[in-house]
This record gives structure tokens, sequence and C-alpha cells, in this order.
């Protein structure tokens, strides 16, 4: 039971992404602004040469933002910071899921790459299919499984048979988020083998 | 398997998107709203003067002038601090050692024999790593494997990185991963939570897929 805890958890942890990388960039760039003004403030109190500006110059320039800015850069600027906190927002609320899904284990705690899959399912369809390299692709989205098969030119392909074994071996894996599997065959062939 | 504070990561990443948010808001409304523009500038002057009177109100001698200012700069110190906390609490928890055990901790005060005497046993990442590598070796699915140990709140867990080739069955895998950690459970005497990771990387990009026609 405790052991299941676990697993899940670490499952969880590994198909999620912890957001890190956002989370470092804006804890750089916020200790970056903070050091710059105390960096300043302390200038200006030993009536030294600022960096940039002042804190009394910032202040001024803030006061006289809307008098000497053009309306359309305001809005532009506002904008902007708008999609930088709306992205943000954004990465902090959203769910963060990787290209990843785990597959049911009684050990261990099982994640694997979607293309992993997606490598997969194209090869048994290949061999079910007697196909060349490369006539078989495969996508695996967020919920659906969709493979492409392109027959061999005048080969008759059996779809009845290419999605059962496309089913079987999905149903193989025993994955944690229900795929649904879609089986395209082209009108185009490929030539000769 | 890392120990970053997910948690604190979402709050934050969102009241700082708020704060942009609002801060782009006022900006627009600046620069489109006539009556905005009137109401921005009265606002930051009058906070600019009360910032000036504030600086009057606790006087030091000439060349700090003010408590304030000195409370000013602290804060932005702490401001620097807390970005730095944050900076540092990504990630983190990789450890080289996998359990560690005391012995004879029990048996105290007695003569100085050969039984109670304390020992500490530690088992490497490294016994793990090779044994499975040594047991993947002859595998033709598995290009490359990673082995490394995680602490977390609930002790260490064991992190296998698998590297399949291309077309190669993630389930074979995963069986034949299991099979492996049931041996190491058997080696090492109790289990340890383990994560398999069965991954794309360089390496299946350029290796062919096995034919088998």
């Amino acid at each position: 039971m405790n052991q299941d805890r676990i697993q899940r958890r670490m499952i969880r942890r590994e198909t999620h992404s912890s957001r890190a990388l956002p989370s470092i960039i804006s804890a750089c760039v916020l200790m970056v602004v903070f050091l710059w003004l105390a960096a300043e403030a302390v200038l200006w109190i030993l009536k030294d040469q600022p960096l940039l500006a002042s804190p009394s110059q910032m202040l001024q320039w803030l006061v006289d933002l809307p008098d000497t800015t053009l309306p359309a850069g305001m809005a532009a600027t506002g904008a902007g910071l708008g999609i930088l906190g709306l992205l943000l927002l954004g990465l902090a609320v959203g769910r963060g899921r990787k290209a990843r899904r785990s597959l049911a284990s009684q050990r261990a705690a099982v994640v694997v790459d979607d293309d992993v899959i997606a490598a997969a399912l194209s090869n048994t369809t290949r061999l079910a299919a007697g196909l060349a390299p490369g006539q078989a692709t495969t996508t695996v989205g967020g919920r659906s499984v969709r493979v492409q098969v392109r027959p061999t030119s005048g080969v008759p392909l059996d779809l009845e048979s290419v999605t059962t074994v496309v089913d079987g071996e999905l149903a193989a894996f025993a994955l944690d988020r229900r795929a649904s599997s879609s089986v395209r065959v082209l009108n185009q062939g490929a030539v000769g083998q | 398997m890392r120990q970053t504070n997910r948690a604190l990561n979402r709050i934050l990443l969102a009241l700082l998107g708020l704060a942009l948010l609002g801060a782009g808001a006022a900006v627009i409304a600046a620069g489109t709203l006539p009556g905005a523009a009137d109401t921005w500038t009265t606002m930051a002057s009058s906070v600019r003067d009360s910032a000036r009177n504030l600086v009057d109100t606790a006087p030091l001698p000439d060349p700090v002038r003010s408590w304030w200012l000195v409370a000013g700069i602290a804060a932005l110190l702490v401001g620097v601090a807390l970005s730095a906390a944050w900076l540092a609490s990504q990630g983190g928890g990789r450890t080289p050692r996998l359990a560690e055990q005391q012995d004879g901790a029990e048996e105290r005060g007695g003569s100085q024999g050969a039984g109670d005497a304390r020992g500490r046993t530690v088992v490497d990442v490294g016994l793990v790593s090779t044994a499975l590598r040594e047991a993947l070796r002859g595998n033709r699915d598995v290009l490359a494997t990673s082995v490394s140990a995680w602490e977390s709140r609930r002790g260490t867990a064991l992190r296998l990185r698998v590297e399949a080739r291309k077309g190669s069955s993630p389930r074979e895998l995963a069986d034949t991963a299991e099979e492996l950690i049931r041996e190491i459970d058997a080696l090492l005497g109790h289990p340890i939570p383990v994560l398999v990771r069965i991954t794309s990387g360089a390496r299946t990009q350029v290796s062919g897929s096995r034919r088998a026609r």
C-alpha cells in the first residue's frame, strides 16, 4: 500500500514538469533587479555616480512616464508585460504534462517516452503487414494514437488485421492513460519491394 | 526524482505572473485612457512626496540621512536573499549511496569482542550500476543504461534509465527491467523504490531498428 503511494508519486513527478527552468530564470532576473536597486540606493546615499539612474531619477521618470511616452508605446509595453505575465501564470496553473506516460508494472514505476511507444507501434505494424521500414508511421498524442500506413503498390493490405495488431500491442503496453487508436491507410502506395 | 519544491515553484510563478499582468494593465490604461494618465501622475508623485516625508521622520547623521533608507536597502537585500533561496531550491537530492545500515548498535558496553564492534555497511550506486550494465550488455534492444540514486522524504530511491533501440517494445524492456530489479532485491535483502525510465536518445536516432523480416 505504502509502496504503491511512493510509486504513484514517482510517476506523477516524472510525467509532469517541475517548472524548474522558468523558476530559475525568474529567480535570476529578480535577484539581478534587487541587487541593482540596492546598489543604486547605496551609491545615491554615498553621493556617488549612479550605475544607470539614481532612485530619485527613477521616481521622476515614473511620474513623467505617461506625458513623455507616446500612447502607442505605452500600450505596446503594457501588452508585452501582460503577455509575459500571462505566460508565467499559464506555466504555474497549467498541467505541465510531459510527452511521457507510465506502463503498468508490479514492482517498479515505469515511465516511457511517447516516441518510444510510437516507434514500437510502427515496428509491429510494419512486421504485421510485411512492409519496409518507413512505410508505417505513428503519432502518439495526448489521448490518441494515430498509425499511418503506406501500402506497397499492388499488394493488398488488410486494414482489419493491422488494426487488431495495433490494438493488441497497445493493450499489452497497459498505459495508464487510455489512448484510442486509429489506423489510416494512405491512398498512395510505395513502389516495389 | 529531484527534490525541487514544485508547489513553491507554481505559487511563486503565479504571483510573479499576476504582478506582471497588473503592471501591464496599469501601463496600458495610462497610455490609452486620458483619465488614467492623470491618476498615474498624481499617484506616482504622491508616493514620491510621502517617501520624502518618511525619510525626514527618522533622521540619522549626514552620510546616511535616514533610518528609512537603511530599512529600504535592507528590504532589497532580503529580496536578493529570497531570490537566491528560490534559485537554490531547484533540483538536488542525488546521492552516491544507495543504502546504509548500522550494525551492532544495540550491543553496547561489553568487552572488546568481535561481536559488539559497531560497523556501518554502505552500498554504493556503482555496485548496482555495474551489475545492471553487465546484465543488459547482451540485450540488443538496450543501447545505453544509466543508474542513479535519489534521496526523497521516504528514503533512497533508484532511478534506472534505459535508452531503447528504435522500434523495440517498451513492454519487453519494462519486463526485463522488472526481472533485474527483483534480482537486485534478492541481492540487497530489502526492496527499494525504483523508477524505470525508457527513453529515446541521441543514439536511438542513428541506430537502425532490428530487422526481422
